[in-house]
């Protein structure tokens, strides 16, 4: 069952169509990726998702029903890629006071941010003011601001930036541990690495359009292109190459990599090479990298936002 | 609702809780009479050294009577000296004289000294060189009364059969129009500084949750209307607090020396503070001043929050851009004598109307009457147009506030900034 349906979203800013009728469907207890190169209308998707824009046109529904910002968002958490703290202000006081803004009474904030406090070993940092805390300390507490209230969909934007592998790594299982206990993850970034690792679910948005759309999955096997990467222990001559079957893509010693040609099967290669009396040692197909995928599909556009928005 | 009451309560613990709140309350009344008692002590002081030789040819300056006008005014002192002129006039800074003067033999009495120069080396302002001219008027008043053939019980009969003039309002008999002027010229200076200190305030505090990035974290939790308008609402009550905190010491003082009646050096200040209590209506007054203080408040401190939302971290653009919202708030305190003097005149009437003036204008000149000198009817249409145009700019900052909190690069001009505030959704 959808978390979050968006039908056909609009958002025009003055000069611009930052987001330009974008459809998507969130599962329930999912990790979703939103890609897409600066400037793409992810920003402004997710605020209308925040209830901090409204759109132009189109609807979104959250958990069945038509979205009302004014009830939804205390579902809702999100950690913007631009994220800030008040610098002069206790720390256990002001995720209290984020807490409290986002619906929770003082005592089960307070009782929730004690255990979260103890998960992240940031027992003594309850009376530290933020200005005294590092950059990756201060992300630390802004995950832990956003997920206090637990909320049934969590929007994390560019999550690791500025984070040492060990603390992102706390972070990811944190992730996962929501994903887990049922929440819903919107998951922004352009770590194409990170996507492949954590994602179920991804969407391409480039110039306010959605250009993909899919399981992680079925997305690389969507952009394959038939490439194997096969190795073997006996010396390849040429006259083993020369076939309808493939076309070499790359030869480099006893590795070849093919491209086979359309209407044939794995088993129907390995044939061949067994029947030239050839041993396999490893037979690989390559899928692209969402990397390449993202690049394939936004490289070669004029991108990127040519207007600062102006709403 | 609920939130804007936590966002009220964080703006308004944060700051009460700052030790700058604390010493900005106590310092500010003690720098503000301490200036005032200041500059006082320093125009006394300054005038009082001139040493003036004088030769007298005429034979109507003698010693005598310079010296009894030296005993009774020590603000400027006449030395009669004996030595050629020539002499005098090359050597007299050597002989330790700021200047001199020559009254000519031919000097007759019932003509007076017309142009007399007084001769020096610096040039003297008229005020330097008033207590000499006073003090040579003196002498030559008893001169004429000599001569004349007044004695001293005519003189003072002449000095004390005179006309007063004491302006009486025949519609408040209450209103004491020295004790009005003081008391709105307090008021409308207290009001003029919460304005400007408070009013930039709100600008700076929504300046750190812009550049801090915040902003956009809180407004997925609350609407950028409810910021904003817990954050002037909260900002308000620390002003509140501190006018609050105030007029109780202000109200202590009052009743301790009422109670012990002490005599010491403040004595005349606190005797003038107490005739001002006893003469007016303080709950009436008291109500005006935080209606207009509270309502100026509130529609200046919107558009600062504009302003704060619409710059970057740059001090400049912060200040170029609410120049013109500071422009009407000195504007206002600079005209304010006008219309102390003229509280009835045009300018006040339509000053005291027009929100932009009224909060400071309205305070000049409220203690001069209701409705002595302010009509009802003026009254309520300055109130109707404070509250109108607070709920009004209100509403158009919050349309600014609300595109300019989460946008981020070239500082928008004011002509963008109004475009913003009437732009439908």
């Amino acid at each position: 069952m959808s978390l979050l349906e968006l039908h056909h979203l609009k958002k025009n800013f003055a000069t611009q169509k930052a987001v330009d009728d974008i459809s998507l469907n969130i599962e329930k207890g999912s990790i979703f990726g939103l890609l897409g190169p600066n400037g793409a209308g992810k920003t402004t998707l997710i605020r209308m998702i925040t209830g901090i824009f409204y759109p132009d046109e189109g609807e979104i529904l959250f958990d069945g029903k038509k979205f009302d910002p004014l009830n939804d968002i205390a579902h809702i958490g999100y950690m913007p890629e631009e994220r800030g703290l008040y610098k002069k202000m206790k720390i256990g006081e002001q995720a209290l006071y984020l807490a409290q803004l986002k619906g929770l009474s003082k005592s089960d904030a307070t009782q929730k941010l004690k255990a979260w406090f103890k998960k992240f070993d940031m027992d003594s940092w309850w009376d530290k003011k933020v200005e005294d805390l590092s950059k990756g300390m201060q992300q630390k507490l802004q995950f832990v601001t956003t997920v206090l209230h637990d909320p049934k969909l969590i929007i994390l934007d560019e999550p690791f930036s500025g984070l040492d592998p060990v603390n992102a790594n706390l972070i990811k299982d944190e992730i996962y541990n929501l994903a887990k206990n049922g929440a819903t993850i919107i998951f922004s970034t352009h770590r194409m690495e990170q996507v492949e690792e954590i994602c179920d679910h991804i969407a391409l948005v480039n110039k306010g359009q959605k250009i993909l759309d899919g399981t992680v999955k079925q997305v690389k096997h969507d952009f394959k292109e038939n490439l194997f990467r096969i190795s073997f222990s006996n010396e390849l001559h040429a006259e083993h190459l020369g076939i309808f079957l493939f076309e070499l893509v790359k030869k480099n010693g006893n590795e070849v990599i093919i491209k086979m040609n359309p209407g044939h099967t794995n088993n129907e290669v390995i044939q061949y090479f067994i029947h030239k009396g050839l041993e396999i040692e490893s037979f690989n197909e390559i899928l692209p990298s969402l990397n390449e995928i993202f690049i394939r599909q936004v490289g070669n556009t004029p991108t990127a936002r040519q207007f600062q928005e102006t709403n | 609702m609920n939130k804007i009451l936590l966002i009220i309560r964080r703006e308004y613990l944060t700051r009460v809780r700052k030790k700058t709140f604390l010493i900005s309350t106590i310092l500010f009344p003690v720098l503000y009479f301490g200036l005032i008692l200041g500059t006082g002590y320093i125009t006394a002081k300054s005038g009082a050294s001139l040493r003036i030789a004088i030769i007298d040819s005429s034979g109507y300056f003698d010693k005598g009577k310079i010296a009894r006008e030296n005993a009774a005014d020590s603000s400027a002192t006449l030395v009669p000296v004996s030595i050629a002129a020539d002499s005098l006039k090359k050597n007299f800074s050597s002989l330790g004289y700021d200047g001199y003067v020559i009254v000519p033999a031919d000097t007759k009495w019932e003509e007076g000294l017309k142009n007399l120069s007084l001769h020096t080396s610096r040039t003297l302002s008229i005020e330097g060189a008033n207590p000499l001219e006073r003090k040579l008027n003196n002498i030559w008043n008893s001169v004429k009364n000599e001569k004349l053939g007044i004695d001293e019980s005519k003189k003072k009969t002449i000095e004390n059969s005179r006309v007063d003039i004491v302006p009486e309002n025949v519609n408040d008999q209450s209103a004491n129009s020295t004790t009005a002027s003081i008391l709105g010229v307090v008021a409308a200076v207290l009001t003029y500084i919460i304005l400007m200190l408070y009013g930039s305030q709100v600008m700076m505090g929504v300046m750190e949750e812009k550049t801090s990035r915040i902003a956009e974290v809180i407004v997925s939790s609350v609407k950028p209307f409810q910021l904003m308008l817990g954050k002037i609402v909260g900002i308000g009550l620390v002003a509140l607090t501190q006018i609050t905190l105030w007029l109780i010491a202000v109200f202590l003082i009052y009743n301790v020396t009422k109670a012990s009646g002490t005599a010491n050096s403040m004595q005349g200040m606190i005797g003038g503070m107490q005739e001002v209590f006893s003469s007016i209506n303080v709950p009436f007054l008291l109500f005006f001043f935080l209606f207009y203080l509270l309502g100026g408040f509130f529609f200046y401190a919107s558009l600062f929050a504009a302003v704060g939302s619409a710059v970057n971290e740059d001090m400049r653009e912060a200040q170029s851009l609410s120049f013109p919202l500071m422009l009407p708030i000195i504007f206002s305190i600079a005209t304010m004598q006008a219309v102390i003097k003229d509280p009835t005149g045009p300018l006040a009437v339509w000053g005291s109307i027009i929100p932009f003036t009224s909060p400071i204008y309205m305070m000049a000149r409220i203690p001069f009457g209701v409705p002595g000198t302010v009509q009802w009817w003026e009254l309520a249409l300055s109130m109707f147009f404070m509250v109108g145009g607070f709920i009004f700019t209100t509403w158009f900052a919050g349309k600014i506030y609300r595109t300019g909190i989460l946008m981020y690069g070239k500082k928008p001009s004011w002509k963008e900034l109004i475009k913003w505030g009437f732009r439908k959704n």
